[in-house]
């Protein structure tokens, strides 16, 4: 047949340029030519002779248009888009299950997503606002093995960079450090630990923190000044007008006067600095005479590059200030710690640091975040939107049965297929803006869970900015082009004749839909297999024996603890009988290194404790024996080690071994060796641990075990001693066990995402199954009828029109479950202590995904099955 | 007397018209007159022709049944208007007025 055929350019050509009125007769004549020829002279010569005639058309009585006889109506007229409104409209009041599906399915998809942009605008807007903003760097390093391998990055900085490097680097034009370091203030007749940050005095010049009150290029140049934020000024005087007032800070045993020379504005939500009390920072001349303290490494520092400057160079020139300045105690250094790898110091633009994972913010910088929240928040985002349009596409094209009639009217009178698929499309553009101011809605009520789970401060105000709100308009449109698309091109493509005559049959094989459905169960059973897997290791991390006895345990802070201060303290909490016993131990997290063996080296967790520690934690000595007061000679000859320890040193018999502190020129006989216990997070290995009773390591923290259910009245007693005996500290308890949940914070917060995602999914998915069931057995209601007839009971009525569905959900897991597999076993190789992913999570989730579905599914079923036959078969 | 004036194709395309008696469309107007005249004639002057022929009111035309050879497609069939055989029957009376008034004709060829 296809050969008989014209050739098909030429054709398209005539048709191009032929005027419409003549195109007909032309076009005919010309086949019927072309057939006469076809017989006569064979295909080759036909064609060539068809090109030939066709270019002969290209003349002026064939291409002069006349005017059409009826005006053409334009696509966008006023009238047709009335009529496609109000058609829209009876639609969707008509079927208002539909409706709702679509739009509570949308709606949801849409907030989830504009939430994820507004979080994502606020990540990336971080640090963005000061007037400086491209040409402030944070001066970082790296440390190279010998072999030139990086080895570490080190975001932080010692005294050193900031000065030198601006003395050195002409490019640099100015600096600033920047600490974090905890003061006691006078808060009235209280005493309180405050957090207070130092910076070098044109902190204000660098940084754009708007004063309210105060001159910011003064406010920091006297040593005793202070620049208060409102929140501190209006807890402390009642009032922002606070300039030249007082705030007393401890310095050694004295409180210190500091005038108030400027009131700060609240630091913006989006800031990696955010201060409260902020001081010049004062360093003294013996610490810059000190050239080893390159190597003290302890806050941030930050420099302004002069525009335009080559990094490269002038990271190249920061680096010949430091070997040149650092000569002498590159090598002390060297010789004393046995390093052998250098020191590359490198520039890191400040908006890059909230989201560097290797060179975080932190030591004074706030709100650190990694990356990869941001990702799954969006991965999860994306899913639920897709579901969502994936919904509003199965559900128009499955209730398209009912307006084929409409659509074969339309193409009857003269309706062209654009016109459709401009009147679908607008249609999918209505429920999308429907959608879209409730998912507005929607977002003001999700706000403050959110910003719990995603630990920020968000505001819908943050969403009228332009960019956002340009992003809104854009997903707005390709949420309803996504979701609209592929209705209108089918809907328009019916053909009216089949769709008239009622001859027309949508229940086919419709794979797309079929695989749509089996695309959200994916995803749903996706999500629940890794909340599942996430609530396991949750609890696993949360309820894991820690090989120590955390109940009942209050967490005292009180730093330069002295020993007979703590023994004071022991004696005078110990009169009161609700205390079982107290422990003190250094504070914050120490590590040291040691020589064992004779010249091996060896990294390890370095505790300062007494003999009541071990006890009181109730951890096992597995050999040996404790510290004891019965050998004096203890804290200054006696170690103990635990099992990791022993196994690293690779030590037969561990006790009477040798540790050397070769740098302090200490030596150290191992007595006992200790229980491995989770002193840290479970997150963490456990790493080796010594024990020590050094008498010059001071102590940080003081452990208090108290009878259980005592606390009230363990507390005011505590207290009392506390205030009593050290008046000038500030006090603030916490108990042990609740501060070891904590540290599964980040795991809680996954949870509960992961909990949400699947929740939502899963309902999206239903609610669009619970739609398609619905269409379904609207559609096989004549054929129920002749079945309940003939004897089917309702049960073989449900089980025939659910099997399709559940099948498809089971079609589901085989995509679900490798991937959710994968995706968790990666997961989990990040806890060094963790679940195996058990069959049973699997079957949780096959059970949990088909028996929703199958209620969805089967209410509707049930409501076909029990309708009377007489009903269903009498309506025409 | 006041008439539209018709080129020489125009009239035998007009005359060939009234010949085929309401068949004539542009294929078989082109076939015919190639017979009739062994001149070569295309379709697309055929159809300018017409075109042509329709302006000036000599013919008028009516669509037809489509056929397969056609690709589905109608015909357009052309038949003379009263005003275009008035027009031809005008030139054939001035063509025979003046053959008539001829003293001596031309004697018809034949033979070699």
């Amino acid at each position: 047949m296809n050969a008989s055929q014209p050739p098909r350019w030429a054709d398209r050509l005539l048709e191009w340029f032929c005027a419409p009125h003549l195109l007909e007769e032309v076009q005919g004549d010309l086949h019927e030519r072309f057939t006469r020829e076809l017989h006569v002279m064979g295909t080759r010569r036909a064609n060539h002779n068809y090109w030939v005639n066709v270019l002969r058309f290209v003349r002026p009585f064939a291409l002069k248009r006349q005017p059409e006889r009826y005006p053409s109506v334009s696509l966008f007229s006023p009238a047709m888009f009335q009529n496609y409104l109000k058609i829209a409209l009876r639609n969707l009041a008509r079927n208002k299950a539909y409706s709702a599906i679509n739009i509570i399915g949308l709606s949801i998809g849409l907030s989830a997503a504009m939430l994820i942009m507004l979080y994502t605008k606020d990540e990336v807007s971080y640090d963005r606002f000061h007037a400086n903003n491209p040409s402030i760097y944070r001066i970082t390093s790296k440390s190279l093995t010998p072999a030139g391998i990086v080895e570490q990055l080190q975001p932080y900085t010692g005294v050193f960079p900031g000065p030198k490097f601006h003395e050195g680097v002409p490019e640099i034009t100015a600096f600033v450090r920047y600490r974090e370091n905890h003061r006691d203030m006078k808060e009235g007749n209280d005493i309180k630990s405050q957090s207070v940050h130092y910076a070098d005095t044109n902190f204000f010049s660098i940084f754009t923190f708007p004063l309210l009150s105060g001159n910011p290029k003064t406010a920091l140049q006297n040593p005793q000044s202070v620049v208060i934020s409102e929140d501190v000024a209006e807890k402390n005087f009642g009032t922002t007008n606070a300039l030249g007032k007082t705030l007393f800070f401890r310095r050694d045993e004295r409180f210190e006067p500091y005038t108030v020379t400027g009131v700060a504005k609240k630091s913006p939500q989006n800031s990696s600095i955010k201060f409260d009390v902020l001081m010049p920072l004062v360093i003294e001349a013996d610490e810059m005479a000190n050239n080893e303290n390159w190597f003290s490494v302890f806050m941030n520092t930050f420099v302004l590059v002069s525009p335009g400057a080559n990094l490269k160079a002038v990271e190249a020139k920061m680096n010949r200030v430091y070997v040149a300045d650092a000569r002498e105690s590159i090598k002390i250094v060297a010789k004393k710690y046995g390093i052998t790898g250098r020191t590359v110091y490198t520039l890191q633009p400040f908006t890059d640091m909230h989201l560097s994972k290797e060179l975080p913010a932190s030591n004074g910088l706030v709100d650190e975040s990694n990356p990869t929240f941001s990702y799954i928040l969006s991965g999860i985002a994306l899913f639920i939107l897709l579901i969502a349009c994936i919904n509003f596409v199965n559900l128009t094209v499955a209730r398209s049965l009912k307006r084929a009639k409409e659509i074969g009217v339309r193409k009857v009178v003269g309706g062209a297929r654009t016109q459709l698929i401009i009147q679908f499309l607008g249609e999918s553009f209505l429920l999308c803006l429907v959608a879209f101011l409730l998912a507005i809605g929607l977002i003001e009520l999700a706000l403050p869970t959110f910003n719990q789970l995603a630990n920020k401060a968000l505001a819908l105000s943050y969403l009228f900015d332009v960019k956002l709100v340009a992003g809104y308009i854009i997903l707005f449109m390709v949420t309803s082009l996504l979701s609209g698309f592929y209705p209108a091109l089918i809907l328009s493509g019916y053909n009216p004749v089949q769709t008239l005559y009622s001859r027309f049959n949508l229940s086919g094989k419709n794979y797309l839909q079929k695989s749509l459905v089996v695309l959200q169960f994916t995803l749903a059973s996706f999500l629940i297999i890794a909340s599942l897997t996430i609530y396991s290791q949750f609890n696993f991390l949360t309820s894991k024996e820690l090989g120590y006895d955390d109940k009942n345990l209050v967490i005292i802070d009180k730093s330069n603890l002295a020993r007979n201060e703590a023994n004071l303290l022991k004696e005078e909490l110990e009169k009161n009988g609700n205390i079982i016993g107290i422990a003190p131990k250094n504070g914050g997290r120490w590590g040291t290194v040691a020589k064992i063996n004779g010249e091996t080296q060896v990294n390890f967790a370095y505790e300062t404790v007494n003999e009541s520690y071990l006890p009181l934690f109730k951890i096992p000595i597995l050999t040996g024996r404790n510290f004891s007061p019965a050998y004096p000679s203890d804290s200054s000859h006696s170690v103990l080690v635990n099992e990791t320890f022993v196994k690293e040193a690779g030590w037969k018999n561990p006790i009477g071994q040798v540790v050397d502190f070769w740098f302090r020129n200490e030596k150290y006989t191992v007595v006992g060796v200790v229980k491995d216990h989770h002193y840290e997070s479970l997150s963490e290995k456990i790493k080796p641990q010594l024990f020590t009773m050094k008498a010059s390591n001071p102590y940080g923290v003081v452990y208090i075990k108290i009878k259980p259910n005592t606390e009230t009245a363990s507390l005011r007693h505590i207290e009392k001693v506390f205030k009593k005996l050290f008046p000038l500290n500030p006090y603030s308890y916490q108990f042990l066990d609740q501060e070891n949940l904590k540290r599964y914070e980040s795991e809680a917060k996954w949870k509960q995402m992961m909990l949400f995602g699947a929740i939502l999914t899963i309902f999206i998915s239903c609610i669009g199954l619970f739609g398609l069931a619905t269409l379904s057995a609207e559609r096989r209601t004549k054929e129920i009828g002749i079945r309940k007839v003939l004897g089917a009971s309702v049960g073989s009525v449900v089980q025939l029109l659910s099997t399709d569905f559940l099948k498809l959900v089971s079609l589901s897991f085989i995509f679900a479950f490798p991937a959710a597999w994968y995706a968790m076993n990666e997961w989990l190789s990040n806890y060094p202590y963790r679940i195996s992913i058990g069959v049973w999570m699997f079957l949780a989730t096959a059970f949990i995904a088909i028996t929703i579905a199958f209620f969805t599914v089967g209410w509707q079923s049930v409501r076909a099955a029990t309708i009377n036959p007489v009903k269903s078969l009498k309506a025409e | 007397m006041k008439r539209t004036y018709l080129g020489e194709f125009e009239e035998i395309v007009l005359l060939t018209v009234a010949v085929l008696e309401g068949q004539a469309y542009g294929v078989a107007l082109t076939h015919e007159i190639i017979e009739q005249t062994g001149r070569s004639v295309r379709l697309n002057q055929i159809h300018a022709a017409l075109q042509r022929l329709e302006d000036k009111g000599m013919v008028k035309s009516e669509m037809g049944e489509p056929t397969a050879e056609r690709g589905g497609r109608r015909k357009r069939l052309f038949t003379v208007t009263a005003y275009g055989r008035r027009t031809l029957q005008e030139i054939q009376e001035v063509r025979v007025s003046l053959w008539s008034r001829l003293v001596n004709p031309f004697k018809p060829v034949t033979s070699l």
